[in-house]
């Protein structure tokens, strides 16, 4: 009787777990990065003729010290969010070049003067015209703010209105990121008049030029969209509105997207991909970010090993980022160097100098009287793929004798550890948003302008001249060159190491939308193409 | 009297315990590492930044000070204002509790209705039922819930079963279509109650069975559903209302879980989001609600099991004599 209770019960259990493993022998690697046509995932399907709701699905809200206001906004979530609303000048296309929006045009008379034209017939949601001074008075609102993201705008002297409907900036030395670094939403034109006199506090409410306006907002719980009436493509753009919900459960998520509850939605898991397979209606695919993972080796603890730069360079020496992309990312991720591999210009990672010096890695650590090294290896766990990042290191650094003691924090235990000025740790892994220009992410490798990594990097003076003129030098061969000596001066240095791309994956009902997406993403902007997206007629 | 004694003993002990969570919790939160204001400035913020936003979150001044202050708003009603959302913590709570209440009230109806008679069931069916019990009770009380909740998403959302998942309804929207919303996380979230109370009464019922008195009943002729009633029920209580009381908060434990993971818009994201961020007041709330929540009911149990069974007050007060 026991035993036949034992058997019955071990059957049903091996049923449902027959039943939930099905899906995923389907695959869909192939599938998730396949792109429709180039440089694009999939392209909304004009012939639909809805006109609706969609509801999207995201794992975490914006969150920031200074409410909505985009000009401090910090995180990619919060410029994608800020996008649905707010315009900047320019924004970026499908191969990461630069495509006209609030500016339909600019010169570059000098290698410091851009000039900027505005399009005619742009108004603010509250039915205001967009001017030139709203643009000027915007990016010098930037400017003078404390936002993370004015670094990225470059060495700008002055921004001044040169004509009606014209904006003039000009850089005090050349700088070829500038027109990338306006392609966000820290840098979109707000409505200068309403915020001047009082009317409108941009921390507390929305008010753009952009498809949609804000009608309703609960923290962590989700946001609600209303097409922008007064938006010059109003006509154009099928979603009346747009449902953003949080919910912070991947397990939620894929059920929404199972049972079209959600028409669209975000998982940082990849392992999504292989559970959504198989679903009817549901299609989901992997779009390429030049986000990426990096290993941090602590050079600044002097009693460390990792203190010995020969030390840092053959740890280097073992890491495999294939494998990691592989075995952790279910080959959803590519290795990258600092300049993020999507991007136009990036360098080999296989051609990196630790790269080269693989097979000499054990060698190396004993040469440089490295054996028997216990290493705690920092990673937090609202990002699941850390963990599993950090599982493959540990076993790649096992195979030259190295012991790795994993320490899963919580998100403030590891800023506190890892980003103060006296950091606490041996290595850490977190991930850094890629941007659209080679040159941008590689700022943070300088400590001087970073600050945040000078509790375990140390100063190189090279490397900062190098990184310099990779941001001074125009885009061309000469250009590519000095990236490529940033590349393998870092993978020399050893102490923040490039590993993999950050994979998202992107699941939606065929049913419910077809979207615009791009194969490569820069600032992790999965809505970017939002008002081409088009919805199937209701039944 | 003695009795009146004993209830104000319990009340005056049920305050101090709450004096001492609020105490405690209040310490604990900002004893972990990080602030809000780092966490939402990131790492480029500069030390002055971080300095100026943690007064601008009401975080500067001394330690007692702080407390002080807040407790001292707390008994008023104020819990603070949610460092996140920027919004009163009391409203933000106001918000997400029906969806919790409902939640665990549902949970532990299902707890009370099927794992009590469950238990008698099997303690009076001999061998057949002790088997069926112990099998009950290890598989309700070895599963997880997160493993559970997983398969019954899966299979709810991947076959049509009937229920769906992750659609709450709002109790404005209808108080049964509400429930409806949250029966199948009710469900996942009362497995472990259910085996934990079906197993304590079989074992309560087991024990009040080998009782002379009942012997005594049995060679009176009474019949098996009489003694059940009349005998056995009422002096196998105890120890099940006791459980009861200390399910209760297992069940807003297990809530934070199960509301994740059926996208249940109550407490329990909220609380788990606010630990993360070190909202402190959100987290300080939470955890004195949820003290509150044990502390009275267990004081109800306490005086419930007093008046089901006199001679646990008269033995307190002896004690304490």
């Amino acid at each position: 009787m026991r035993r036949s209770t034992v058997i019955a019960c071990s059957a049903v259990l091996s049923a449902a777990l027959v039943s939930c493993s099905s899906p995923a022998s389907q695959g869909g690697q192939d599938r998730a990065g396949k792109q429709e046509k180039p440089g694009f995932l999939t392209v909304a399907d004009d012939s639909l003729t809805g006109r609706g709701s969609l509801t999207v699905q995201l794992d975490y809200d914006s969150v920031e010290a200074d409410g909505v206001n985009p000009q401090t906004a910090s995180s990619a979530r919060s410029w994608m969010l800020g996008s649905l609303v707010y315009e900047p000048l320019v924004t970026i296309g499908p191969g990461f070049e630069i495509k006209p929006l609030l500016a339909t045009a600019w010169k570059q008379p000098t290698p410091t003067r851009y000039v900027f034209t505005l399009r005619e017939g742009a108004t603010f949601s509250n039915g205001r015209a967009v001017t030139a001074d709203d643009a000027v008075g915007s990016l010098r609102r930037l400017l003078k703010s404390k936002g993370p993201y004015v670094g990225q705008l470059g060495p700008v002297e002055s921004v001044t209105a040169s004509a009606p409907g014209e904006v003039t900036v000009e850089l005090s030395k050349p700088y070829t990121p500038f027109l990338a670094a306006l392609a966000n939403t820290p840098a979109a034109v707000l409505p200068m008049k309403e915020i001047e006199d009082g009317s409108l506090d941009v921390t507390k409410e929305m008010l753009g030029s952009g498809p949609f306006t804000v009608r309703e907002h609960r923290q962590d719980r989700g946001w609600t969209f209303a097409k922008n009436a007064k938006y010059r493509d109003a006509d154009r753009v099928d979603i009346e509105e747009l449902k953003v919900e949080i919910v912070p459960q991947e397990a939620a998520r894929l059920a929404a997207v199972r049972n079209g509850t959600s028409g669209f939605a975000f998982f940082n898991n990849v392992d999504s991909i292989d559970q959504l397979s198989g679903t009817r209606n549901a299609k989901v695919v992997n779009q390429n970010n030049s986000d990426f993972y990096y290993l941090i080796q602590n050079s600044r603890n002097p009693k460390s090993p990792l203190a010995d730069r020969k030390i840092r360079f053959a740890l280097n020496s073992a890491l495999d980022r294939q494998q990691m992309a592989d075995v952790a990312l279910g080959g959803q991720a590519r290795p990258t160097g600092v300049t993020p591999v999507v991007l136009p210009g990036a360098c080999d990672p296989a051609d990196l100098p630790g790269a080269r010096a693989a097979d000499d890695a054990k060698a190396a650590l004993k040469a440089a009287g490295a054996e028997n090294l216990t290493l705690r290896l920092a990673v937090y766990t609202s990002e699941p793929a850390l963990g599993q990042i950090a599982q493959v290191i540990q076993q790649q650094y096992a195979a030259v004798g190295v012991t790795v003691e994993i320490e899963k924090l919580d998100d403030s235990t590891y800023n506190e550890r890892v980003f103060a000025p006296k950091a606490d740790f041996d290595m850490a892994i977190g991930w850094f948003a890629g941007y659209v220009d080679a040159a941008m992410v590689s700022r943070w490798w300088n400590p001087v302008v970073a600050g945040f990594s000078a509790g375990f990097i140390g100063d190189d003076k090279e490397l900062d001249e190098l990184i310099d003129s990779a941001s001074a030098q125009p885009a061309g061969d000469a250009r590519e060159r000095t990236l490529r000596e940033v590349c393998d001066r870092v993978d020399t240095n050893a102490e923040m190491l490039p590993l993999v791309t950050r994979p998202g994956a992107i699941g939606l009902r065929t049913d419910k939308v077809s979207p615009t997406l791009y194969a490569n993403e820069g600032f992790g902007n999965i809505l970017r193409n939002v008002t081409d997206f088009t919805l199937p007629a209701a039944k | 009297m003695a009795y009146l004694r004993w209830v104000l003993g319990r009340l005056t002990a049920a305050a101090l315990t709450m004096t001492g969570v609020s105490i405690l919790i209040f310490a604990a939160v900002r004893a972990m590492p990080g602030r809000y204001s780092d966490l939402v400035l990131g790492p480029l913020a500069t030390s002055a930044d971080k300095a100026e936003a943690a007064r601008r979150f009401g975080l500067g001044g001394s330690l007692p000070e702080q407390y002080g202050h807040w407790l001292l708003n707390a008994v008023q009603g104020d819990f603070g204002i949610s460092m996140a959302s920027r919004s009163p913590v009391s409203a933000e709570f106001a918000a997400r509790l029906p969806v919790t209440l409902t939640l665990t009230g549902l949970a532990l109806a299902f707890t009370v209705l099927i794992g009590i008679p469950l238990g008698v069931w099997t303690g009076t069916r001999g061998k057949g039922g002790g088997r069926a019990g112990r099998l009950i009770g290890s598989l309700g009380l070895s599963v997880p819930e997160f493993v559970l909740g997983s398969l019954v998403v899966f299979l709810f959302t991947r076959y049509s079963l009937g229920l769906t998942v992750g659609e709450y309804v709002p109790w404005s929207e209808g108080p049964l279509r509400s429930a409806l919303s949250l029966l199948l996380p009710a469900c996942v979230l009362s497995v472990f109650c259910v085996a934990a109370v079906a197993r304590t009464t079989r074992d309560a019922v087991l024990g009040v069975l080998v009782e002379p008195h009942i012997a005594a009943a049995v060679a009176r002729g009474e019949s098996v559903s009489f003694i059940v009633r009349h005998h056995v029920l009422r002096n196998a209580s105890i120890p099940v209302l006791t459980l009861t009381a200390t399910l209760s908060a297992y069940l807003l434990g297990g809530a934070v879980i199960v509301e994740r993971l059926f996208n249940a818009p109550g407490l329990g994201s909220f609380l788990v989001d606010g630990l993360d961020r070190r909202d402190y007041a959100v987290v300080q709330t939470g955890v004195l609600l949820s003290a509150a929540v044990f502390i009275t009911t267990n004081l109800l149990i306490d005086l419930i099991c007093g008046l089901v069974d006199p001679r646990i007050s008269a033995l307190a007060g002896k004690a304490r004599s």
